[in-house]
């Protein structure tokens, strides 16, 4: 079931924020810091804690790492004595939690909804910045025993690449998908918790790969696996870090196709490439939902949601390539009376 | 001012020395010379401007395909180059090519945005090309600069040469577009 809404009071840099979400393809863009990697981590946590039954605040903390695991710390600094909140709401089910700027153990936090919220448990992947598959052996069983600085992102995201591959032939639905990654140029096997993508130069570890490629193999594994299966929710943080813009298209194809099955998908980008992609490959009936943040003159974030490409508004990137036109032509001009 | 209708484009030239559409009857070469659409002359240099105008409300199908596909095999950007430096014969041979000339290209297609025109210009600074050879054995460049643009684009860099689409311009009362 896919989320519908999230609303965010006095949390990390949002002052208020209602957001309808789209139950296709949500596309975050906007300058550095105006809280994309927040708003999906947020929707993150909630989709997890379905699965998991683990408490909505402790997730939180999981998947922000405040300073001492301060709960409080994520609440928007006023200098004074504050509570945040956090709502995500799927149909006519809401998961809230709310704490003070004061609280320190997530635990103390007021989460309402729960009980309801993990009756029906949601599949989720998280794929963050940081590529983690070639840092795999070990990881897990060091972030589960010893108090390491990682987000729960980290830790996670290899929880999702370690399930075994489903049984049985390969439906048509996943056949499709996998023939997409054909960029991966070949299949990525597991041996002793260690990743290996298989081709014709042999049986290559994930840390002699592109890092590129290793991205699109662990996207091989999440359809393979099942992760990414109708009813499932994917988070995926800029996914064009280390890839090459050629591959941008694959990529795009591949999450269309998986928001046509009923993946619900939300991707924060910097990048024209990744957007203009999109933009060409959907067909009508896809449903794409682009969400500008920006802040506004009073320093406040604030998001405009829009269907069309062309409609984005404010786009920080259309306005770097506006701004290199404007300086390209000036140059062009310069001189000329 | 010197005005010019091209079909559905109206383009209006303020304080300039000169303004000449170049590729009409009167250029008499048509079968062996290619021309660009004006050529401007101000104090210090001279603007050759071409219009390629694919949103054309009065264009057929088969006009409109014919310009993707020029547009896709690279046709265009070749046309924009023979346009230019058989114009900058045409007028070199005039005694006309005594300053330093800027090549403007007009593509009106709204679709076009920043960053698909700025791969538009880097592509004909290359072809023209805009640099010399690397020996450095050229002592003036053929062209002092290029720019591709779309409508807005142009009306927002060069507001004395507004351009307006006549069938979307609509008309003040008492005057004319």
């Amino acid at each position: 079931m896919a989320l519908t809404r999230v609303k965010l009071e006095r949390f990390t840099a949002f002052d208020s924020l209602d957001l309808e979400l789209s139950p296709g393809i949500n596309v975050f863009i906007g300058a550095n810091g105006t809280g994309k990697t927040h708003l999906m981590k947020v929707c993150y946590a909630a989709c997890d804690v379905s699965k998991t039954g683990a408490s909505f605040s402790e997730k939180l903390v999981e998947v922000f790492l405040p300073s001492n695991r301060r709960l409080g710390r994520l609440v928007k600094r006023r200098g004074k004595s504050v509570r945040g909140a956090v709502e995500i709401s799927r149909k006519d089910q809401s998961l809230r939690t709310s704490f003070s700027n004061h609280t320190k153990l997530a635990r103390s936090a007021q989460v309402t909804g729960a009980a309801k919220w993990a009756a029906s448990s949601i599949e989720s992947v998280y794929i963050p910045v940081k590529e983690m598959l070639s840092n795999a052996p070990g990881f897990r069983s060091l972030y589960s025993q010893r108090e390491i600085h990682f987000e729960a992102v980290y830790a996670d995201i290899l929880q999702r690449a370690y399930k075994p591959l489903l049984r049985g032939p390969v439906d048509q639905t996943r056949k499709r998908l996998l023939d997409m990654q054909k960029a991966v140029e070949g299949k990525v096997s597991l041996q002793n918790e260690e990743f290996f993508l298989r081709n014709r130069q042999g049986n290559l570890e994930f840390t002699l790969l592109a890092e590129g490629m290793r991205k699109l193999g662990l996207l091989w594994l999440l359809i393979q696996n099942g992760t990414l299966s109708g009813g499932s929710v994917m988070f995926w943080d800029e996914p064009e870090t280390n890839l090459n813009p050629k591959l941008f298209g694959t990529v795009m194809e591949t999450l269309l196709e998986l928001q046509r099955i009923g993946v619900q998908i939300f991707f924060a980008t910097h990048d024209y490439v990744i957007l203009k992609e999109l933009d060409l490959r959907r067909k009508p009936a896809d449903e794409v939902a682009f969400h500008s943040l920006y802040r506004s003159t009073d320093g406040k974030i604030e998001c405009d949601t829009v269907d069309n490409y062309l409609d984005i508004h404010p786009n920080a990137i259309a306005d770097a390539f506006d701004s290199l036109y404007d300086r390209e032509v000036k140059r062009s001009i310069q001189g000329m009376r | 001012m010197t005005s010019f209708v091209e079909r559905d484009l109206q383009i209006t030239f303020n304080n300039v020395k000169s303004a000449q559409k170049i590729d009409g009857p009167s250029h008499m070469l048509g079968h062996c010379m290619k021309a660009v659409d004006f050529v401007v002359e101000l104090p210090n240099c001279y603007l050759y401007v071409e219009f390629k105008d694919p949103q054309d409300p009065e264009s057929t199908d088969e006009r409109r395909q014919e310009f993707v596909s020029r547009f896709l095999s690279g046709q265009l950007d070749r046309d924009f180059v023979y346009k230019y430096r058989d114009s900058f014969l045409y007028e070199w041979a005039s005694g006309k090519a005594d300053k330093p000339i800027r090549y403007f290209v007009l593509i009106a297609l709204d679709s076009l945005d920043s960053a698909a025109l700025l791969r538009r210009t880097d592509a004909l600074k290359r072809q023209l090309p805009l640099d010399g050879p690397k020996s450095n054995s050229w002592t003036r460049p053929i062209v002092e600069g290029c720019e591709v643009f779309n409508i807005d684009k142009w009306n927002s860099h060069f507001s004395d040469y507004p351009i307006i689409r006549l069938s979307s311009h609509t008309t003040p009362a008492g005057g004319t577009p």
